[in-house]
């Protein structure tokens, strides 16, 4: 049998195509930035990093103080048991702060470099969605990261701490308050550098600036303090300050402190928003 | 179907895209042709948003891209092959992309397949050569099995088989009644896959017509003879609308003369003719002879290089 090429039919195949199928959703967004962020090996190592220094550092403290402690000593410095644990259990997430801050960067920085950003802004052309799904993901993952690092640290501490009778519970609120405040602080870190990346568009540019404000800030602003006295009062309403006594307030109440932190990353975050939708990708 | 209106594009003093019209029409492939600089790709990317129209708008199948519900599902886009990042797999860039429109992972194997890539799929993509990279871009264009396909030189850094299977892919999908919008600088391979050609130059619209048109459009009548008395054979065509070119030795370029005038006349004449054929234009004349005014960068004159190097 032979094959006969119908032209008729080839031209009746020729009306429009409907397209069919699920849409754009915020659920689909925030799943696709999850794949995005656990299938880089940096996202693991990162992370990793994080849980590493909380753990390490908590054990150096740990058993720094447990050599070095006498009761009378803590006692002199006002801090009691459940002040020790927490210390020690926060101590390293100094570092985490770091980390996860150029982890922020990187997020969005990477896709500026590799030209991903051409393929997300296609898929998703209202832009803002995608931002905020990459800021929700980046939060979760580093809040979870982070309240394991310090509940880890506290959980370790006990034993070694334990050998100079020191106790304290986890549930106490003295504890578990300052605990999620750091791990709160750190994920809002990670929220703000995701911010800065998105304004500066590269990873050193970003992690520069990031860093800059994170560490470099409160020495400068510090060091003009004692030339001119104002200046001091404006310590406490840096990012870092701020972060700081949103878990031990000083010169201000916690929630105060937390405002001031969230003025930060709002300032940030509404900056790129503004620059995303603005911009040509 | 992609509709732009007066579509411009200012890069600071510089403009990209100047005030352009024109329509492409779904059921066939169209060409994007022009030179480097034209604006082909700035008016692809200002079709999907990635870059604000300084004036006039770009509509895809009936609304502006931006508008619609399921975007990766109206329009799929291959704008480089470099739109993804290079420390993940092609797999999971494609999960990824697909999670936005929750497309179902069946549908990234089937792409997977289809773009033969299942054997790099779990790779790296940093580590992609060039054809490897515009299959992924090929492949994530498709994810949505989209009415409208915009793809810029997806030949680019294929090997013989993958253009080949390029062209027949762009047909199918024109003949299931999908827009495919397809830039190239293959002229050969333009002619074969494309039915209708838009001509950019200097950010204008110079050409919008059939393959057919513009290749009649460039023909001029052109015809090669080949004869031992070029000279003879020459003063005897001789006239003011003749244009005749010395190809080689033995060898004239006759312009403004059928090939039957002049068999004939060089029968009269009893000039010996050995070859006697009218040069059809081919797409890439016709492309060379509407774009000669337009291009931006062009390449010095090998001649005078030659010499400047003596």
């Amino acid at each position: 049998m032979s094959t006969v090429i119908n032209s008729t039919q080839q031209a009746g195949a020729r009306t429009p195509f409907v397209p069919t199928g699920s849409g754009l959703s915020f659920i689909g967004l925030l799943r696709s930035e999850a794949i995005k962020l656990w299938t880089l090996r940096s996202t693991y190592w990162t992370f990793s990093l994080v849980v590493a220094a909380s753990f390490g550092i908590a054990v150096l403290m740990a058993y720094a103080m447990s050599a070095g402690l006498d009761e009378p000593a803590t006692a002199a410095m006002g801090i009691d048991s459940t002040g020790i644990f927490v210390l020690v259990a926060t101590a390293g997430l100094g570092l985490g702060q770091l980390i996860v801050a150029v982890l922020g960067v990187l997020s969005i920085s990477g896709e500026y470099s590799s030209g991903m950003i051409k393929s997300t802004l296609a898929a998703v052309p209202n832009r803002l969605p995608a931002l905020w799904a990459k800021v929700a993901v980046l939060f979760s993952f580093t809040f979870l990261v982070g309240l394991f690092s310090v509940v880890g640290s506290f959980l370790i501490a006990i034993p070694i701490l334990g050998t100079k009778d020191l106790t304290a519970s986890l549930f106490d609120e003295h504890v578990i308050l300052p605990l999620l405040g750091n791990a709160l602080f750190l994920a809002l870190i990670a929220v703000f550098a995701v911010g800065i990346g998105t304004i500066v568009r590269s990873s050193a540019g970003g992690i520069a600036t990031v860093l800059g404000i994170i560490l470099l800030l409160p020495t400068v602003v510090g060091l003009f303090s004692m030339l001119v006295g104002w200046v001091a009062d404006i310590m406490p309403f840096l990012f870092t300050m701020a972060g700081a006594e949103m878990i031990t307030p000083s010169t201000m109440e916690s929630w105060q402190a937390f405002l001031v932190v969230l003025a930060w990353v709002a300032v940030s975050l509404g900056a790129a928003a503004a620059l995303l939708k603005r911009r040509d990708a | 179907m992609i509709q732009a209106q007066s579509l411009t594009k200012h890069y600071g003093s510089k403009t990209a895209v100047d005030a352009v019209d024109f329509t492409v029409q779904p059921g066939k492939v169209t060409g994007f042709l022009g030179p480097n600089g034209a604006g082909k790709s700035t008016t692809m990317r200002m079709i999907v948003g990635l870059d604000r129209p300084s004036a006039g708008s770009v509509i895809v199948n009936g609304k502006p891209y931006h508008e619609h519900k399921a975007p990766l599902r109206e329009v799929g886009v291959l704008l480089d092959a470099k739109a993804v990042h290079t420390g993940r797999s092609a797999y999971n860039h494609l999960r990824a992309m697909a999670a936005t429109h929750s497309i179902p992972t069946s549908r990234v194997h089937e792409v997977i397949n289809l773009t033969g890539l299942e054997s790099v799929a779990k790779k790296r993509v940093g580590g992609f050569s060039l054809g490897m990279g515009q299959r992924l871009g090929i492949a994530a264009a498709l994810l949505g099995d989209p009415a409208t396909l915009i793809l810029d030189e997806p030949v680019n850094g294929l090997d013989p088989e993958g253009v080949q299977w390029v062209r027949k892919l762009t047909k199918q999908l024109a003949a299931e009644g999908r827009t495919v919008l397809l830039s190239s600088h293959l002229m050969s391979e333009m002619a074969l896959t494309a039915d209708h050609i838009i001509v950019l130059g200097r950010g204008r619209v110079i050409a919008d017509a059939s393959v057919a048109d513009i290749i009649a459009s460039a023909a001029q009548n052109t015809v090669r003879v080949r004869t031992p008395h070029t000279a003879a054979l020459a003063s005897l065509l001789a006239q003011a609308d003749v244009t005749i070119t010395n190809l080689e030795q033995d060898v004239l370029e006759i312009n403004g003369l059928t090939v039957n005038e002049i068999g004939d006349r060089a029968a009269a004449a009893q000039i010996s003719l050995h070859e006697l054929t009218a040069v059809s234009a081919s797409l890439e004349d016709a492309y060379m002879k509407l774009t000669q005014d337009e291009v931006e960068y062009r390449t010095g004159d090998t001649h005078t290089e030659a010499e400047v190097a003596r």
